[in-house]
């Protein structure tokens, strides 16, 4: 097992998002600006990193039998912990998450990371790992918040970048045209893949 | 059997050191939350009573309806209006403006507390164009009273934004509702001065 490859595994291998296609409802959802997705990935990193420390660190005095509850525990306790902190610290972020924060309990990214690797790795690749794959999931989402805030909106991290004459394509920062950028990115990426494996 | 209480003594432990984690997290977090929502509420009663003086803005919370009211003053001595907080059912979220009324119950001032809207769309009720200092939507509403609030579509004269009517809606007519609301209790209460 090399560091180097746990770590940077989640950035495009085994990325979350166009890769191993999961966590896709705060993908959706929450990429419609650069400032959401980057806040979003942050929150979702942290609690990440931090569930898989905990459950790695635990992971010999978990019972089989209830290892799922005591996953979704850990990791609802961390998620709550952002919120809070978010709330308190960052109003202006939680407020246009909104329900998306407290919904990275159910992402399918961190319990899929504390089932597949977390309880059965050390204590550091599990936080490579975490790590790795937060960054991951924050890069995808950064990529599609690009995307779409450019083109749907006109702006980029709430910035307006073209002069007045710009039409937005609307649809793309609207719930469909996170399916149709999600869609044509996941296409680009199997078609690179397909190439260079020729 | 004995494997259940095992297993549910062990769930029961997880569960116990999470809450004690969580409490203590809330117990950091929590003044600074309130601290948050209380400054959102005063920087809203500046924009919707702009005449009134910082510190001389009082909440009125009586059984029908929870208001404030603002005087020029720090003495309190001249009333310039009140302001009371709508709430309307948008598109995607609940809706939460506050808004202040002179004592001829003409609008003065307003802004959006709360809104989830679709980016692009609904929140363009917040949206301040190039070179303006505040948001277009929110302007017409300015000097006029709840009998003509109503968008274009419902007979009225509030230019709804194009693409986001029930967002639109949603903002005129929880406005219309509450300043009746208000204005109801108020006239109550000066007929019951009189008496």
């Amino acid at each position: 097992m090399s560091m180097t490859k746990e770590f940077f595994k989640g950035f495009y291998a085994e990325n979350p998002v166009f890769r191993l296609v999961l966590g896709l409802c705060p993908t959706l959802a929450v990429s419609n600006s650069v400032q959401n997705a980057i806040g979003m990935g942050a929150a979702a990193t942290f609690v990440l990193v931090c569930s898989n420390v905990i459950i790695s660190l635990i992971r010999n005095m978990v019972p089989k039998k209830i290892r799922i509850p005591i996953y979704i525990v850990v990791i609802a306790t961390f998620v709550t912990i952002v919120d809070l902190a978010m709330a308190g610290f960052a109003p202006d972020l939680h407020k246009s998450l909104g329900i998306f924060v407290p919904l990275i309990v159910v992402n399918c990214i961190i319990l899929g990371r504390a089932e597949a690797f977390a309880g059965k790795n050390s204590v550091f690749y599990s936080l490579l790992d975490g790590l790795g794959m937060g960054i991951g999931f924050m890069l995808a989402l950064t990529l599609l918040g690009v995307t779409r805030e450019l083109l749907g909106d006109g702006k980029l991290w709430g910035v307006p970048v073209f002069g007045s004459g710009f039409e937005p394509v609307l649809i793309l920062i609207l719930p469909p045209g996170a399916f149709l950028t999600l869609g044509l990115y996941l296409g680009f990426f199997n078609w690179i893949d397909k190439k260079t494996k020729k | 059997m004995k494997d259940i209480i095992k297993l549910g003594g062990i769930l029961l432990l997880v569960t116990v050191i999470a809450a004690a984690a969580l409490a203590m997290v809330n117990s950091v977090t929590k003044p600074k939350i309130d601290e948050q929502k209380k400054l959102v509420i005063e920087n809203a009663l500046k924009i919707a009573l702009p005449l009134a003086h910082k510190d001389a803005i009082v909440k009125v919370d009586s059984s029908e309806v929870e208001y404030y009211k603002g005087y020029k003053t720090p003495e309190k001595n001249e009333l310039v209006g009140y302001a009371i907080v709508a709430k309307g059912q948008g598109y995607s979220s609940e809706i939460e403006t506050m808004v202040g009324v002179d004592t001829a119950g003409a609008i003065i001032g307003l802004t959006v507390l709360h809104q989830v809207e679709t980016p692009g769309l609904g929140t363009k009720i917040e949206e301040i164009r190039y070179g303006e200092e505040k948001p277009w939507f929110q302007v017409q509403f300015l000097g006029k009273t709840p009998e003509d609030l109503a968008v274009e579509q419902d007979g009225g004269n509030i230019k709804a934004i194009t693409g986001a009517t029930i967002s639109s809606r949603a903002v005129t007519n929880s406005i219309r509702d509450a300043l009746n609301v208000l204005k109801e209790h108020l006239q109550k209460a000066e007929e019951a001065v009189k008496e």
